[in-house]
């Protein structure tokens, strides 16, 4: 699993690694009782504070997505619900993209057309998109 | 201003606290009542414009200069007097490096600086000597001034201090070596506990790292939060407006900065969003986007504030 930040992104930083970790439980880079990097190592490898590391992974745990092992570290809990993770990930999505569209002034209409188009000419394959 | 942009930080245990400090130096005043305080454990930024005050509130905590009134504490104990015991609880990085014994080798200096240190880490200091890549046998003197920097920080560093206090460390630095000091920075924060107040004019380098931002100007805090409550406190608001529009008469004291162009606006708000959002749609305009601000740009937008004294 790779966690990577935006320190200029004005999100939290904590709750980007949160969201970093789900993807990757979601993706399954991240599986069952893998160990997640030390609260130090993540930290010095993002420069960003230690206590930003540890208030994710306390959030983390709290959510019921990590355990912690005293003393051993923290671990990837069994995902409770699979279905339940894809749905965050997808809302997550979903809230940025669209506060994106509106910043453009698209409504939700447009966008959804547009995205359906996109994924349909996708399927088609790019050939019969230029003819 | 509505909102408040000082946090007095006082309900929890502080590694620095000043209170109504002045101090005047041939007539002009540096410091004009200024108070701050750094909780344990914080990475405090701190900015202003060049002469707000910075290095001599730094200078103070260290009881090389005493104030002409108010009161400096570290870790609780006022330092007036206690220069020596305070300045072993505190590495410093000086925004000079023209001090003391500019001709002897860089091997002397340190192990003079050493003996004031009972904490010393020899074993961390060969570490950051390698890391570092410090000559011993170089002239002080004659260092360059990012060679002298990396002197100054281990210097500041081995002795693991509880509390770091930081002049512009990266300032006349290039590119690489300011990359190189902000993962040095990190990479002691991860490893040793240690509270920082840190004054720098380039806060996207310590982004991640900083915690709490303050702000003095013309020798008084005009803002103090920790970065959690600045991003509950402070918003961008992007929004179209219609034709003739007029801002919502509540803004007027929550305006911090602002940038119209055509029917957009950009505005810096004090404030709760809700609110914010609500009085924009109110007023008949369209909420694009509102949004947090990052360090920097909460920093920038501070620095330019309006305040009435």
């Amino acid at each position: 699993m790779l966690i990577s930040v935006n320190p200029s992104d004005p999100r939290s930083l904590y709750l980007q690694i949160m969201d970093e970790v789900r993807r990757a439980l979601v993706l399954g880079t991240l599986q069952k009782d893998e160990p997640l990097p030390s609260v130090r190592h993540l930290a010095a490898e993002l420069r960003i504070n230690p206590n930003t590391v540890q208030q994710a992974y306390r959030e983390l745990e709290r959510e019921g997505l990590v355990y912690v092992q005293r003393g051993r570290g923290t671990f990837a809990a069994a995902l409770s619900d699979d279905e339940e993770g894809r749905w965050r990930l997808a809302q997550d999505l979903a809230e940025r993209t669209l506060r994106e569209a509106y910043r453009q002034g698209l409504t939700l209409e447009e966008l959804v057309a547009a995205l359906r188009q996109t994924a349909e000419s996708r399927v088609r394959g790019p050939s019969e998109e230029n003819r | 201003m509505n909102v408040s942009m000082i946090d007095p930080l006082d309900t929890v245990p502080q590694a620095v606290r000043l209170q109504g400090l002045h101090k005047g130096f041939g007539g002009q005043p540096a410091l004009n009542g200024l108070d701050l305080a750094v909780p344990q454990g914080a990475v405090y930024v701190l900015v202003g414009p060049n002469g707000a005050g910075k290095t001599t509130s730094l200078k103070i905590l260290l009881d090389l200069v005493r104030p002409d009134e108010g009161r400096a504490e570290v870790f609780g104990v006022p330092v007036a007097g206690e220069g020596p015991w305070v300045r072993a609880q505190i590495g410093f990085v000086a925004d000079s490096h023209a001090f003391g014994m500019p001709q002897v080798s860089v091997g002397v200096l340190l192990d003079h600086h050493r003996r004031y240190f009972e904490a010393w880490d020899e074993g961390y200091e060969q570490l950051l000597t390698e890391r570092l890549e410090i000559d011993r046998k170089a002239v002080f003197g004659k260092l360059s001034k990012g060679q002298a920097r990396r002197v100054q920080l281990l210097m500041a560093l081995a002795h693991r201090p509880a509390l770091l206090l930081m002049d512009e460390p990266t300032d006349g630095l290039d590119p690489l070596a300011r990359d190189d000091f902000s993962q040095l920075l990190a990479d002691h924060l991860a490893e040793s506990p240690t509270t920082v107040l840190l004054s720098t004019h380039l806060v996207h380098e310590v982004e991640g790292l900083g915690d709490h931002l303050g702000v003095i100007r013309r020798g008084k805090l005009i803002a103090q939060l920790p970065r959690e409550e600045l991003n509950r406190r402070l918003h961008r608001l992007r929004a179209v407006t219609p034709e003739g529009w007029t801002p919502p008469q509540a803004w007027a004291s929550a305006t911090i900065h602002r940038r119209t162009s055509g029917r957009e606006v950009d505005w810096i708000l004090a404030g709760d969003p809700q609110e914010i959002s609500a009085a924009t749609t109110h007023s008949g305009a369209t909420v694009l986007s509102l949004s947090p601000l990052n360090l920097e740009e909460a920093s920038k937008a501070l620095l330019r504030m309006e305040v009435s004294s």
